[in-house]
């Protein structure tokens, strides 16, 4: 991989993010909108304990919030007709997956940051910040799986004239096992106090998983992003 | 693959179908190093196919192609180093600045010399002033000089142009004539146009596309009146520009 080019994708993405906002702005809309309705939706009784719901509320928004970042991360390549320009250069096609994928990865990361107090204060009783560290390991490997998939799939679809309609349909089915994961792990960080021991089968689950989409995009990102 | 070492460009029975459709079929022809190739065509006769095949962006059904001694299926990423494309499109990202498009691009093809290449093409075509400035502020004009020196920023052996004067200024066309004729003696060109005078003004060798088929190739430089008329046999005599 060249480092230099990898560097200058990412950079050129980011520097073109932080001027525009498009696709951090609308995924920090959307996932606090999602937060605030399901406080709204299952805390109709005052006290209602809502531990066991967590993990699936929160990931559940996480993958919409992410899929709306993903949508928009070839579109503007596509848009303004710079893929042609970028695939005009001498650069191994991996690269670019991985500086695009790094780039959503960011976007994601960042939007947790934001999200995550604002999601403990409506639904965590106890803080978030005894069980950070396995928490941080499975948000990071649940979102390393949703943006290579995500990522990839991306780019197959960005040619089509529904790809706004195409990523959804084929990227949500794919990203279930990441979804069961990830909530999994969560509900049980947050409603049992779960540490790294009792996680280590769905953390081996989630590294498993992302390591079959990073070798298939290995493998095929070449004609994925091709004609 | 064995090349000959004089042509610079080979293509020999080239073809490409999209889907069913066919858009090539069977083209051939070689441009020697140093050599200028105008292609002409109605609309939708293949012409930029055949120079997006070249570019390494689409892969031939059939036939084989070589740019700089390098087959464009098998061995991409030596062509893609010794190629510069301007098209119609800038292929310019209207978020960044003129500085921070030539700094990707230079990134991107590994360039040493970085800032150094980047303030002399910015000074060469007159977009110094602008430096800083971001390129969805740019005219059209503007714009197409900026591509340019993303173009050639890297020092391409083989510059593949695609109606690059259309939508020029007077100003931004003498600019572009200008720049080629400075490049000229150390690059070889490809050009695609419908601009019959331009194109036989540069070309040392022309050819006319028609559904997807050499219908007319000169080996040499080609007189312009000459040309008009076999032109006009080829294509739909309002298509003449």
């Amino acid at each position: 991989m060249g480092r230099r080019q990898y560097a200058a994708i990412l950079r050129k993405d980011l520097i073109r993010e932080l001027r525009t906002r498009e696709m951090l702005v609308s995924m920090f809309l959307f996932v606090m909108l999602a937060l605030v309705i399901f406080h709204f939706a299952f805390s109709v009784r005052a006290g209602t304990d809502l531990t066991y719901f967590t993990g699936g509320m929160l990931w559940v928004t996480f993958v919409f919030g992410a899929l709306l970042g993903l949508n928009r991360s070839f579109a503007q390549e596509k848009d303004e007709a710079c893929l042609d320009g970028l695939l005009l250069c001498p650069v191994d096609r991996v690269t670019i997956f991985l500086a695009k994928m790094s780039g959503n990865l960011i976007y994601l990361l960042v939007i947790q940051v934001l999200a995550v107090p604002v999601f403990s204060l409506f639904f965590i009783k106890t803080s978030y910040a005894v069980h950070l560290g396995p928490f941080l390991l499975v948000v990071l490997l649940a979102d390393l799986g949703i943006c290579a998939l995500g990522t990839l799939l991306a780019t197959i679809s960005m040619s089509s004239r529904a790809r706004d309609l195409l990523l959804p349909i084929v990227f949500l089915p794919l990203v279930v096992p990441v979804l069961i994961a990830a909530t999994a792990a969560t509900t049980g960080i947050f409603a049992r106090g779960d540490g790294l021991g009792s996680l280590g089968g769905k953390l081996l689950f989630l590294a498993v998983y992302d390591a079959i989409f990073l070798v298939a995009a290995y493998g095929t990102y070449e004609f994925a992003i091709g004609e | 693959m064995a090349t000959d070492d004089t042509h610079e460009i080979e293509v020999e029975g080239l073809s490409k179908s999209f889907g069913r459709r066919p858009a090539l079929h069977e083209v051939s022809f070689c441009v020697q190093a140093g050599g200028f190739l105008s292609i002409f065509g109605p609309n939708g006769a293949g012409k930029t196919t055949i120079l997006r095949i070249l570019a390494t962006l689409l892969r031939p059904s059939g036939g084989r192609a070589s740019v700089a001694g390098h087959d464009v299926r098998e061995d991409p990423m030596p062509v893609r180093a010794a190629i510069g494309v301007v098209s119609h499109e800038a292929l310019l990202y209207g978020d960044l600045t003129a500085h921070e498009n030539l700094r990707f691009y230079a990134d991107m093809y590994g360039l040493a010399d970085r800032e150094s290449r980047i303030g002399e093409l910015l000074e060469r075509l007159e977009l110094s002033h602008r430096r800083d400035d971001l390129v969805r502020t740019f005219s059209k004009g503007m714009r197409q000089r900026l591509a340019i020196a993303r173009a050639i920023l890297h020092r391409p052996r083989v510059l593949l142009l695609d109606e690059p004067y259309a939508g020029l200024d007077p100003r931004a066309a003498g600019i572009l004539d200008g720049l080629l004729a400075e490049i000229r003696p150390d690059h070889t060109f490809v050009m695609v146009t419908h601009a019959l005078e331009k194109g036989l003004e540069l070309a040392t060798q022309a050819i006319i596309i028609e559904a997807g088929e050499v219908v007319f190739q000169s080996a040499g430089p080609v007189d312009a009146a000459e040309f008009a008329v076999v032109y006009r046999e080829h294509v739909a005599e309002g298509a003449v520009a």
